[in-house]
């Protein structure tokens, strides 16, 4: 049981229109394109509707639009954002250029606040986590110089169009070919992660649907 | 001549078939043969007793801020030590609020926040934040400053979350594809570096998020099948756990066609034919 619908009527249906659909999806694996095509217009179409849905009622009303009937004054900078939201909706109607600002207010602030996080909350920090320290543990060490070497024989992977000694080649091709256990197991991890999804809707179609199991 | 005497290929379709019938009757073989004797398990419980000690360690009274990013494909995997945590943050009595910056997120989080007040979550425990727009931006500005969902006043043990994720003992991440722990330490961990941050995600995040476990800008990590199979059986969740025979069956077909590739690489080589990675 996933816990999300209840034994009632619309549970039923819920279950019902969820098992339909999953069978749907899974139908394109047999060459049933046509039921898999419809169960995605339904996501498209409930996601769109769903977003519009949040859009509104969770973020412009209670946001924006709430604030300034309140206090038209009381807050300057919502109506540049009224404008620029408008400028967005509008942007087929206006002279490419118009868009084009709250556009790049958008690309901007995202790259200026992820750059900046990656720097001070990514690389750095993990900088300083790889760095051979000298009062750590025989174990802590021993990691610590395997990732190091391991991430130089990687990056010496990444080396074209230089010339290749004996040793450089060596380690170049040893360095691709951790490069290809890394994804190995990255794979791995895939590969049970999708299992897990594809028991639970089989559990969810014996158990749920069908109450054989 | 050989060509002859080989056995007719089965058509395409019919090996998904096979694989769901396959893993259908292993459900359903172990449900008739060995109702709960068989579970999926794992020895190491290293991650699954730091996320366990995460919680008891909380205060008396303390407020957690969940953040509900999960995506809809994924969520399934992670949903039995999800609830496990949720649960366990019930028992101690701690005040647990939800907020999601992904819209996907929010769906599950919407469901989950439903589920937790129809088995007696009271409003005084918990508080549905809803969704947060703006991405990064947005989650920055959650430092400081957060609201309820539907507006109005906060009950008084959640009078402080107004102050922002500033206000809370512990969150507890549950990621996805989008926004998940890696955003979560570069945008809030770096702003409150005294807030512990723990994280559950799928197995398919875990490489991505483990050094941030190790480097200690997570205080727990729970995010491999096996992880989230030894919290959520030490909790209240083992029944959501997939099937232990399903898992294994699917192991033993996966390695059988990993087996059958690596076999049919040098059979083709040796026809004569290239590969076609060695033309390129």
């Amino acid at each position: 049981m996933n816990g999300f619908v209840g034994p009632d009527a619309a549970g039923t249906a819920a279950t019902w229109v969820a098992a339909i659909v999953t069978l749907g999806v899974w139908s394109y694996a047999v060459g049933g394109g046509r039921i898999f095509r419809l169960a995605q217009y339904l996501l498209a179409g409930l996601a769109t509707g769903y977003l519009v849905v949040l859009a509104v009622r969770e973020v412009l009303v209670p946001w924006l639009l709430d604030p300034l009937v309140a206090d038209p004054a009381g807050e300057p900078l919502l109506w540049v954002g009224l404008l620029l939201a408008a400028a967005l909706v509008a942007g087929r109607w206006l002279p490419p250029v118009v868009p084009a600002v709250p556009v790049a207010l958008l690309v901007a602030a995202t790259a200026a606040f992820a750059l900046g996080g990656a720097v001070v909350g990514t690389l750095l920090p993990q900088l300083g986590a790889s760095v051979l320290v000298p009062g750590a543990s025989a174990g802590g060490l021993l990691n610590a110089a395997i990732g190091a070497v391991i991430t130089v024989l990687v990056l010496l992977a990444f080396l074209h169009g230089t010339r290749r000694g004996r040793i450089s080649g060596a380690a170049m091709s040893i360095g691709r070919w951790l490069m290809l256990a890394g994804l190995g197991g990255w794979l791995g991890f895939l590969l049970v992660s999708r299992l897990t999804v594809l028991l639970e809707r089989i559990g969810f179609l014996l158990g749920d649907w069908l109450g054989i199991r | 001549m050989t060509e002859g005497r080989r056995r007719p290929a089965l058509p395409g379709w019919t090996w998904p078939i096979l694989l769901v019938g396959i893993l259908a009757i292993a459900v359903l073989v172990e449900g008739a043969v060995a109702p709960g004797r068989l579970v999926v398990a794992n020895p190491d419980t290293a991650a699954a007793d730091a996320l366990a000690d995460a919680v008891t360690e909380l205060p008396d009274g303390s407020l957690v801020l969940v953040g509900m990013d999960p995506d809809l494909g994924t969520y399934p995997e992670i949903r039995p030590a999800v609830r496990a945590a949720l649960d366990a943050l019930r028992a101690r009595g701690a005040g647990i609020a939800v907020v999601s910056f992904t819209t996907e997120g929010r769906a599950v989080a919407a469901a989950e926040v439903a589920r937790l007040r129809s088995l007696g979550a009271t409003d005084d425990r918990l508080l549905d934040l809803g969704y947060v727009a703006g991405a990064e931006a947005g989650m920055v500005l959650s430092v400081t400053e957060l609201a309820p969902a539907e507006g109005g006043d906060v009950p008084e043990p959640f009078a402080a979350a107004r102050r922002g994720i500033a206000a809370f003992d512990m969150a507890l991440i549950v990621g996805g594809v989008d926004i998940g722990p890696r955003t979560w330490v570069e945008q809030v961990g770096t702003r409150l570096p005294e807030l512990p941050l723990a994280a559950i995600v799928p197995a398919v995040r875990h490489p991505e998020v483990a050094p941030y476990l190790r480097s200690g800008q997570l205080v727990a990590l729970v995010g491999t099948a096996r992880d989230g199979a030894a919290y959520a059986a030490a909790g209240t969740h083992a029944d959501g756990l997939p099937s232990a025979t399903g898992m294994l069956v699917g192991l033993v077909v996966a390695l059988a066609v990993m087996l059958r590739a690596a076999w049919a690489r040098p059979r083709h080589d040796a026809d004569g034919g290239s590969p076609e990675g060695d033309e390129a």
